[in-house]
C-alpha cells in the first residue's frame, strides 16, 4: 500500500550519502562554534588551525590525542552495545567509577604479584564490577519493563558518591589528605607506548576491541539476534529469540566494558582511584556511539574527533586568547546535532514499522 | 475529455486529471484521471503496488503530483496540505484508525473542534447534542461515554466517519475500510455508506475486495501499475471483468483437494486462557490438526482466536491445558524451544511482528533458521551459504526485489508477505500456524500464497489457519471449526456448508 511511498526513497539514496549523513552534525556544529568565535572577534579558521595543529601537529601530538581518545572508545563501544539491543545505557559513567576502583584496588592491595598476574587480575575485577553494576538495570529492564535510562542515570549517581565515600574512608590512602587511594604498584601498570606520553597499551586494548566488536556484530548469530532484537523486538520474539535475556547479556557486555575502561584509565593514566575519577568520558561516550552510528569504524573516528578537542582544548590557551570554553561549546554542539540527527532516525524507523 | 478551462463541471465533486507520480524509478501514478461525481460512491480498485495509495495520499494532500491537477468541483485545484484539503471538504478515514487512546468516543469525535463555554471548557451538552444529531443521521446507536481502546474495531470506524462529518466533510475517503470488519459489520457499513450518498455525498472508497465494490460503489475506477485501467458504471462490471482489468489476466481458482489426514500434529486439550485484559477467553478448547490438513478458524474478532494462536506458539500464557506438537508436549516451553520442534508461525501482523521491515530481505529471510548448521556453525554466521540460501530460497517463492539486500520495506505488501510465507515454510516444519495469511495482500499475491500452503499440505504439512476472510477459509480449509465467545459452535467439514450457515455459527448460532 503506502510501501512505494516510504520505504523506496531511503532505499534508493547511494551508499555514499549514508557515508557522509554522520558529518551533517560536525559541519553544523563548527558552523555554530565559528559564529560564536567570529562574535567574539576571533577568526574562526585561525582557531580550527590551531586546534588541529595542537590535536594532530606532531607524533606527540598524535599520541596525546589518542591518549585521549582511549576512554571514549571503550565507553562509545560500551555505549553502541547496548543501544544495539535496544537499551539505552546512559550508565556508563557509573561503571568507570566503581570499574576503576575495583582495578585501582586490586592493583595496590595484591602488590607482591608479579605483573602476568598483576595485570590481568586488576583488569578483570574492573571488567567483573562494571558488568555488575549494569545487572540490577538489565534484569529490571528484562523483567518488568522498568526504563533503563532512568535506573542507569541513577546508579550514576550512587556508583560516584559510593566510590567517594570509600576513598574518603575505608580506601584513603595512609597519611593522605586527599580523596584518593594509595599507588597502585609499578607491576599493575599498564605499558606505555611512546613515553613520555600517557598512550598505553589500553589504546590497544581498545582497538582490538573494536575489531572484536566489529567481527561479532556482522558475522557472529549472536550479533545478528542483537541487532534484530534492537529494531524489533516483537519481530524478534516470533522468531524465537529470547529478548529478555538479549537484553540482560548486552546491558552485562555494556557494563563490562565501561568497567574497563575505568580499569585501563586507572592503571594507564591515573595511577590510583581519586575522587572525580572520570571528567564525563560515560557520557561524551553516548555522543560518541550516536555519531559514529553503531558502527566500529564510526566509534573510532568519533572517540577519535573528541579526544582531538579535548587534548587540542587543553594546550590551546596557552598560544592563543582563544578561551578554552570554546572546545566545550563545539564538543556540546556537536553533541546536539548527533542527538537530534538520532532522534530524526528514530522518526523514520517508526514511521517504516 | 472536456476541458478543464472551459466552464468547470460542477457535477465532479473531486477527480484527477493527468496526475503523475514517481519515485525514483517507480511510476507510482501515470497519468490517472477519474471523476467522482456528487452523490455517488466510487470506488477505486487495484492490486497491492497499483498505485492507490499514492493517488490517495494526494487526493488527501499529503503528497504533490510531479504533474497534473486534482478536480475539486470540476476546476482544478492542489491541496496546500492536508488541512488545506480538510477546508474543502475532503476527508480520509485512513486503514489504520487515528482515534486518539485514553479518550472517550464523544472526546474522539470533537478532538480539535471542540464546543467550548465561556471559561474555554468542554461543553460536554453541546457535544453530546451534537453527537446525537450525526448518529440520526448515520442511523446509528453509540454509547459515547466508552474509551476508545474498549470500542470494537467496526464502532471505532464508524466514529472515524462521523468525526469526519462533525468537521464538515463531504467528501469521505475510505481506505480499505473493510479489511478489519466481519461480514455482517460489512453490510453495515456499507449499508451507512449508501445512506450518506442518498444525502449528497461524495465516497471515494479504496479496495482491492471485489465483492464489496461490486456491493457498494456506483462507479468504478480501475487502476494498475500506476494507469488507469478503466473507468465504468457498475452496471457494467462483474466479478471476473474487474479481477481480469486489475491484474491483467483470468487466474484459475485453487482447486484444493482432501489429502488424506495422518497423524495428529497439534492436539489441544482442556485449554483455559484469559486475554489481555484478564477476562476469560478459552474455556476447557479441545483441538486436533493432523497432518495432511488445513483447519480452519472461523469467528468474528476477539472469540478467542488470538489465545489459541498465543497458546500454540508461546506468545501468550495460559491457565490450564495440555498442548501437544507430534505427540510431545509443548505447554510449557518458549517458542524458540517449540520452532526447533517444527512448529512455524506467520504472523498477522506483518509490519510488526511477521517482518523486521528495517532490516534487510536477507535476514527477514533466515532469522529464527539463522542457527541451524547449514547456516551457522559455532555461533559464526556462514555467509557465502546463507547468501545462496536466500537467493535460492526468494527465487523460489517469486519473490520481486533488486536486491537481496534491500530493506524488506522497499517491499510492495505481497512481497513482503512472499517473503514471511518463505520463511516459515523454509525447513519444512510439522505445523505451521497461520493467521491472516493474505491480509493486505493483493489476488495475484493471494493466489500464491494459497497455493504455498495447499502444496505444503498436500506434501504431508499441517496447517492452523485463521483468518477474517470467510471465503479464503472455506477455500483452504479440509475443516472449518467455528468459534464464538471462547467455545466452538460448529464444525464444517469441506463442501458441507456454505458462507450463510457459517455466518450464522459465527454469530453464535447452534449448529444445525
Amino acid at each position: 500500500m503506502s510501501d512505494h511511498a516510504v520505504g523506496t526513497p531511503s532505499f534508493e539514496r547511494p551508499a555514499w550519502l549514508g557515508m557522509l549523513e554522520p558529518l551533517g552534525p560536525l559541519v553544523a556544529a563548527f558552523v555554530v562554534a565559528g559564529l560564536v568565535l567570529l562574535a567574539a572577534g576571533h577568526n574562526p579558521l585561525e582557531v580550527y588551525m590551531l586546534l588541529a595543529t595542537e590535536a594532530f601537529g606532531s607524533s606527540r601530538r598524535i599520541a596525546a590525542t589518542l591518549s585521549a581518545a582511549t576512554p571514549l572508545i571503550l565507553t562509545g563501544l560500551a555505549t553502541a552495545v547496548a543501544f544495539r539491543a535496544g537499551a539505552f545505557n546512559v550508565g556508563v559513567e557509573g561503571c568507570i567509577f566503581v570499574g576503576g576502583l575495583a582495578a585501582a584496588y586490586v592493583g595496590f592491595t595484591f602488590a607482591g604479584l608479579p605483573a602476568a598476574l598483576l595485570l590481568p587480575f586488576a583488569l578483570v575485577a574492573a571488567v567483573v564490577v562494571g558488568s555488575l553494576w549494569m545487572l540490577v538495570p538489565g534484569l529490571l529492564k528484562a523483567r518488568l519493563d522498568v526504563d533503563e535510562v532512568v535506573t542507569t542515570l541513577m546508579l550514576n549517581f550512587i556508583a560516584i558518591s559510593l566510590t567517594a565515600w570509600l576513598v574518603n574512608g575505608p580506601l584513603l590512602a595512609p597519611g593522605s589528605a586527599n580523596s584518593a587511594t594509595p599507588m597502585i604498584a609499578e607491576a599493575a601498570r599498564l605499558p606505555k607506548l611512546m613515553p613520555p606520553s600517557t598512550l598505553n597499551a589500553g589504546f590497544l586494548i581498545a582497538i582490538a576491541l573494536l575489531g572484536l566488536y566489529a567481527l561479532w556484530g556482522n558475522r557472529t548469530a549472536l550479533g545478528f539476534e542483537t541487532r534484530i532484537a534492537g529494531m524489533n523486538p516483537r519481530f524478534a520474539t516470533a522468531s524465537g529469540i529470547d529478548v529478555p535475556m538479549l537484553v540482560i547479556k548486552m546491558m552485562l557486555l555494556s557494563g563490562a566494558i565501561g568497567g574497563l575502561a575505568g580499569g585501563i584509565h586507572a592503571l594507564g593514566n591515573v595511577g590510583r582511584f581519586v575522587a572525580g575519577f572520570s571528567p564525563g568520558y560515560g557520557f561524551t561516550g553516548i555522543a560518541v556511539a550516536l555519531l559514529g552510528r553503531g558502527s566500529a569504524l564510526g566509534i573510532f573516528l568519533a572517540a577519535l574527533l573528541f579526544g582531538a578537542l579535548a587534548n587540542a582544548g587543553a594546550t590551546i590557551q596557552f598560544f592563543s586568547d582563544v578561551p578554552i570554553e570554546i572546545v566545550d561549546i563545539l564538543q556540546g554542539t556537536v553533541m546536539v546535532f548527533a542527538v537530534a540527527q538520532l532522534g530524526r532516525l528514530i522518526v523514520r524507523r517508526r514511521k517504516a514499522a | 475529455m472536456q476541458l478543464a478551462e472551459t466552464t468547470p463541471d460542477r457535477t465532479v465533486r473531486l477527480g484527477a486529471q493527468g496526475v503523475t507520480r514517481r519515485f525514483g524509478p517507480v511510476l507510482a501514478n501515470d497519468a490517472i484521471d477519474f471523476r467522482a461525481l456528487r452523490g455517488t460512491v466510487h470506488a477505486i480498485v487495484g492490486g497491492n503496488g497499483a498505485g492507490k495509495s499514492t493517488l490517495m495520499r494526494i487526493l488527501q494532500g499529503v503528497d504533490r503530483p510531479d504533474s497534473g491537477v486534482i478536480l475539486l468541483d470540476g476546476a482544478p485545484a492542489i491541496f496546500a496540505g492536508p488541512a488545506d484539503a480538510f477546508a474543502r471538504g475532503v476527508g480520509m478515514v485512513h486503514q489504520e484508525f487515528m482515534l486518539a487512546p485514553g479518550l472517550t468516543l464523544l472526546e474522539n469525535l470533537v478532538l480539535a473542534a471542540e464546543p467550548v463555554d465561556g471559561f474555554g471548557r468542554i461543553d460536554r451538552t453541546a457535544a453530546l447534542a451534537k453527537a446525537r444529531a450525526l448518529e440520526a443521521l448515520a442511523g446509528v446507536s453509540l454509547d459515547w461515554d466508552t474509551p476508545v481502546e474498549n470500542a470494537p474495531v467496526h464502532v471505532r470506524q464508524i466514529v472515524e466517519i462521523l468525526r469526519l462529518l462533525y468537521r464538515g466533510a463531504d467528501v469521505l475517503i475510505l481506505d480499505e475500510p473493510t479489511a478489519v470488519l466481519a461480514p455482517a459489520q460489512v453490510r453495515e457499513l456499507i449499508a451507512l455508506l449508501r445512506k450518506l450518498r442518498d444525502e449528497g455525498r461524495t465516497i471515494l472508497f479504496i479496495s482491492h475486495k471485489l465483492d464489496e465494490v461490486l456491493a457498494v460503489a456506483d462507479e468504478i475506477t480501475v487502476i494498475r501499475n500506476g494507469r488507469v485501467v478503466a473507468s465504468l458504471p457498475r452496471s457494467s462490471a462483474s466479478r471476473d471483468s474487474l479481477a481480469e482489468m486489475m491484474i491483467g489476466e483470468v487466474l484459475a481458482r485453487p482447486q484444493p483437494r482432501a489429502a488424506a489426514a495422518g497423524a495428529p500434529m497439534l492436539q489441544v486439550t482442556g485449554l483455559s486462557a484469559r486475554d489481555l485484559r484478564g477476562h476469560a477467553a478459552l474455556t476447557k478448547f479441545d483441538l486436533t490438526v493432523r497432518a495432511g490438513e488445513i483447519v480452519g478458524i472461523a469467528g468474528v474478532a476477539g472469540n478467542g482466536q488470538d489465545e489459541i494462536v498465543a497458546a500454540a506458539t508461546g506468545l501468550g500464557r495460559i491457565d490450564a491445558g495440555s498442548i501437544r506438537l507430534d505427540g510431545i508436549e509443548i505447554a510449557g516451553l518458549t517458542l524458540a524451544q517449540r520452532r526447533s520442534l517444527g512448529l512455524a508461525y506467520l504472523s498477522p501482523d506483518r509490519a510488526a511482528e511477521g517482518l523486521c521491515l528495517a532490516a534487510p530481505i536477507a535476514e527477514n529471510a533466515i532469522a529464527g533458521h539463522h542457527r541451524k548448521p547449514e547456516l551457522c556453525s559455532h555461533g559464526v554466521l556462514r555467509r557465502k551459504a546463507i547468501a545462496r540460501h536466500v537467493a535460492a530460497l526468494l527465487d523460489r517463492y517469486s519473490v520481486k526485489r533488486a536486491s537481496d539486500r534491500q530493506p524488506a520495506g522497499s517491499l510492495s505488501g505481497g512481497n513482503q508477505q512472499r517473503v514471511a510465507v518463505a520463511r516459515e515454510l523454509d525447513g519444512e516444519p510439522k505445523l505451521l500456524v497461520a493467521c491472516q495469511p493474505t491480509r493486505g495482500v493483493d489476488i495475484r499475491g493471494i493466489d500464491f500464497i494459497h497455493r504455498c500452503l495447499i502444496d505444503y499440505r498436500d506434501r504431508g504439512g499441517a496447517v492452523l489457519l485463521v483468518s477474517e476472510e470467510l471465503e479464503e477459509l472455506v477455500t483452504l480449509s479440509d475443516r472449518i471449526v467455528v468459534v464464538y465467545g471462547g467455545r466452538i459452535t460448529g464444525e464444517v467439514a469441506r463442501g458441507t456448508a456454505g458462507l450463510e450457515e457459517i455466518g450464522r455459527l459465527m454469530l453464535g448460532g447452534k449448529a444445525a
